[in-house]
């Protein structure tokens, strides 16, 4: 794995008596997509902005590209936050050009990257339009333009699909996997685990500001006892790795479809080989993949506020 | 340093391509302009009509010379400031006219018309004026007698003289000026003199200007003649006793000077407590409106992301007072071309006014209350826009800072003009929301080192302290849009450790 560009330990952050973060620590390595994963509330949001320099942890250590969090990270950071807003009377040029400048970028510079982002936003027709008379896809486009116009290192993107429409949503996710593929980092906060399923390398599930699971998809799934369907003549309880079996009903020609949850740590591999070596009978043999919604209801619970 | 730029050239461009700004800018001037036009135009005519029924034919033309005097010293007189603001070269000394603020006697006015005039004086003067002296415009009559109204009997007596004049005296009267007021209508019986003989007078119940004192004046005179004659002086005599007159040489500074020199000298910063007052005022909403669209618009957070919240507050306040001094430069570029476009009494008043600045520490203090005063109003505007979501949210703490800054500084002003030393002045001056207004105000007359420098310093270390009261809340308010503001928590938010 290569080395880490954010790293969160033991981070708390308290407001009053209110714990939004409790004691969280991630690591995420540089490159590649990294979700964010929580329900409404979950701390997500408030770790993005400690990550930013924006709010101060109560305590713990947050190391951003190798260094604390700092405004003058803002040079190689794009931050797209959760509540979007621009200046109104701001042309998309100017609006972009500005943010550009924020970020210490030189005046030739800022114009020259504002004008290639337009033009790969397909907004060059809008450029001297007014941020005002835009739509709110339009304006969303520009306002994901602030965040990536100083071609970011690191980018942390807050929930960045909701108000989006499906298409729009669609080039989100072309857009975060071509920065992926550019050699940056993209970090994004969503409670939306179905973007989380087509983008994330390695994610880091939250609940109460809580961190419940750290790692690759494929590991939270694993982290899911897993679900098979079996099509035999006899109940398969009895086999190794299996916790439990339901007859669904029978198949035509004296088979019974069963429903069957495996042992947390047991492999479905080995049932099939267990299944082999003892001549147990197999007509049908599907295994189950869960989704990160399953994981989540499963590590979580399930009144946190997900969508699947 | 340089994300403080960005943000104040971000406010001030946003600010100033407004069409609010646009309005803002040109009210005051534009206001003035249709104020001094209006005035001009549509103005209260100075000259008054009057007439005058003398029925014993003895009193009406020692009446008209009275007032021909009076006009003509008032010609002598204006002629005379005249004269001392142009210098021509090599005048003569001994002329009525050089003397500025010397009492003219009767005897020299006299020879004054006798010689022609001011039309005389004028056409010895001309040749030794300089090339940029205006016309010399002679005053305007105050009076003008007319014939009595149509239709008023002037052989029947004061009562049927008086029924008939007194309709007339509700309006306007023609006369060889055009139309003007008619002001006054005098009667003098034919036994004026006589013991219960009464002139009468009606009036239309405006200001007459003098001119009942001037008429009253002149039969009194008459009466006296008459009286001292009766004790045995000769005609000559007696009129030798009238005419004395205690000789008074008003010695009157330059412009600039004399007796109303404290408010002289205390007209240009008056002039900038208001300038200061409205430009503060104005671009403090400019920038609560700007202040509450970047919370308003969830953009605040995007922003913080790249600066701090403290260049955020610092580049604003540079940003509006950039606004500021946009506005002022352009008020006050207005108000010096209208002055010294238009010569005369307002150029005159504003050059010995302008006196003021040759003292270079007056400047200084000029500059230093303005810019202290702009800021101490802008980060109070400031601290409001931080708290609310909306302006309807800022309307609630608007009223009561709006009332609280305008309203002292209203009444110490007043208070300033009269008495620079009275109490309030002196006391406002060391509160440091009004320090700046007050002390401006009082510059004119003079205000002693010591208190100078305490207030001054006062003034610094209440700026430093609402600077940093104001970066804390900044920090600490930014985010929590949608929060309800309530005391407790800007007062948490004040006075505890800021934690971000």
């Amino acid at each position: 794995m290569s080395a880490s560009i954010l790293v969160l330990d033991h981070v708390t952050k308290r407001f009053g008596d209110f714990t939004a973060v409790d004691g969280l620590s991630f690591a995420v390595p540089e490159g590649g997509v990294f979700g964010f994963l929580g329900g409404n509330g979950a701390g997500k949001t408030t770790s993005l902005r400690m990550t930013l320099d924006i709010i101060r942890p109560t305590s713990g250590r947050i190391e951003v590209m190798g260094g604390p969090p700092a405004r003058e990270n803002a040079a190689e950071i794009g931050f797209l936050p959760e509540e979007r807003g621009l200046y109104r009377l701001m042309t998309v040029l100017d609006t972009i050009v500005y943010f550009a400048r924020l970020k210490r970028m030189d005046r030739g510079a800022a114009r020259k990257a504002a004008g290639e982002l337009i033009e790969r936003l397909g907004l060059a027709d809008r450029a001297r339009t007014p941020v005002g008379k835009l739509s709110k896809g339009l304006a969303q486009k520009v306002q994901l333009a602030t965040a990536l116009v100083n071609s970011p290192r690191l980018i942390l993107l807050d929930e960045p699909f909701s108000g989006l429409d499906p298409v729009n949503q669609g080039v989100l996710e072309d857009l975060i996997r071509e920065m992926a593929s550019r050699g940056s980092t993209v970090v994004f906060s969503t409670h939306v685990m179905q973007h989380a399923e087509r983008l994330c390398d390695r994610l880091v599930l939250l609940a109460r500001g809580r961190k419940v699971f750290e790692g690759t998809q494929e590991a939270a799934r694993a982290s899911l006892p897993a679900r098979l369907t079996l099509v035999g003549r006899a109940d398969p309880s009895g086999l190794p790795g299996v916790a439990s079996a339901f007859a669904l009903g029978p198949v035509e020609g004296g088979w019974t479809r069963f429903d069957v949850a495996l042992q947390p740590a047991a492999n479905p591999g080995d049932l099939l080989e267990a299944c082999t070596a003892r001549s147990f009978p197999l007509r049908g043999f599907d295994i189950h993949h869960p989704g990160l919604h399953e994981v989540f209801i499963h590590l979580v619970g399930a009144d946190q506020e997900i969508v699947g | 340093m340089k994300a403080i730029l960005l943000v104040a050239a971000r406010d001030f461009r946003q600010i100033v391509a407004t069409r609010g700004f646009m309005v803002t800018v040109l009210i005051v001037p534009f206001a003035v302009a249709v104020s001094i036009f209006g005035s001009v135009v549509f103005g209260p005519k100075t000259t008054s009509a009057f007439s005058l029924v003398d029925a014993s034919g003895r009193y009406g033309a020692q009446v008209e010379r009275r007032l021909e005097m009076d006009y003509q010293r008032e010609v002598l007189r204006s002629l005379s400031t005249y004269v001392d603001r142009w210098q021509p070269a090599s005048v003569d000394p001994g002329a009525p006219w050089v003397r500025r603020g010397a009492w003219a006697s009767d005897a020299e006015v006299a020879r004054f018309a006798a010689d022609g005039g001011a039309r005389a004086a004028l056409r010895r003067l001309q040749p030794r004026l300089p090339d940029d002296a205006p016309a010399f415009k002679p005053p305007t009559r105050d009076f003008v007698q007319i014939p009595p109204p149509d239709g008023a009997p002037v052989d029947k007596g004061p009562e049927a003289f008086g029924r008939a004049g007194a309709s007339a005296l509700q309006g306007d009267v023609s006369t060889p000026d055009g139309k003007r007021p008619f002001a006054l209508a005098v009667y003098i019986p034919k036994d004026f003199g006589e013991p219960g003989a009464v002139v009468r007078i009606w009036t239309n119940g405006r200001s007459d200007g003098g001119l009942i004192d001037a008429i009253r004046a002149e039969l009194t005179s008459a009466l006296r003649q008459r009286a001292l004659q009766a004790s045995g002086l000769s005609p000559e005599e007696a009129a030798r006793v009238q005419a004395l007159s205690a000789p008074v040489q008003v010695s009157d500074q330059p412009a600039g000077g004399g007796s109303g020199r404290v408010l002289i000298r205390s007209l240009v910063p008056l002039a900038l407590v208001y300038l200061l007052l409205i430009t503060a005022l104005t671009t403090g909403s400019m920038m609560l409106q700007s202040l509450i669209e970047e919370r308003s618009n969830k953009l605040l957070e995007s922003v913080l992301a790249c600066i701090r919240p403290e260049a955020l507050m610092y580049g604003k306040l540079l940003g509006l007072g950039g606004v500021g001094l946009c506005i002022v430069t352009v008020w006050t570029g207005c108000a010096f071309g209208a002055a010294f476009a238009a010569p005369g009494v307002v150029s005159d008043l504003l050059r010995a006014s302008l006196t003021v600045l040759d003292d270079p520490w007056i400047v200084v203090a000029l500059i230093f209350y303005f810019l202290s005063g702009y800021l101490v109003v802008s980060m109070l505007f400031l601290a409001i826009g931080s708290l609310s979501d909306s302006m309807q949210d800022a309307q609630s703490y608007l009223a009561p800072v709006l009332l609280l800054i305008t309203l002292p500084i209203v009444f110490t002003i007043q208070a300033t003009i009269s008495s620079p030393d009275s109490m309030l002045p002196r006391v406002l001056s060391w509160v440091p929301l009004y320090t700046p207004f007050v002390m401006l105000a009082r510059l004119g007359a003079g205000v002693p080192l010591p208190e100078m420098l305490g207030t001054g310093a006062l003034l610094i270390a209440f700026l430093a302290l609402e600077l940093l009261l104001l970066g804390r809340l900044f920090r600490a308010s930014l985010l929590g849009a949608g929060q309800p503001s309530r005391a407790e928590v800007f007062a948490r938010l004040m006075f505890q450790s800021a934690d971000r």
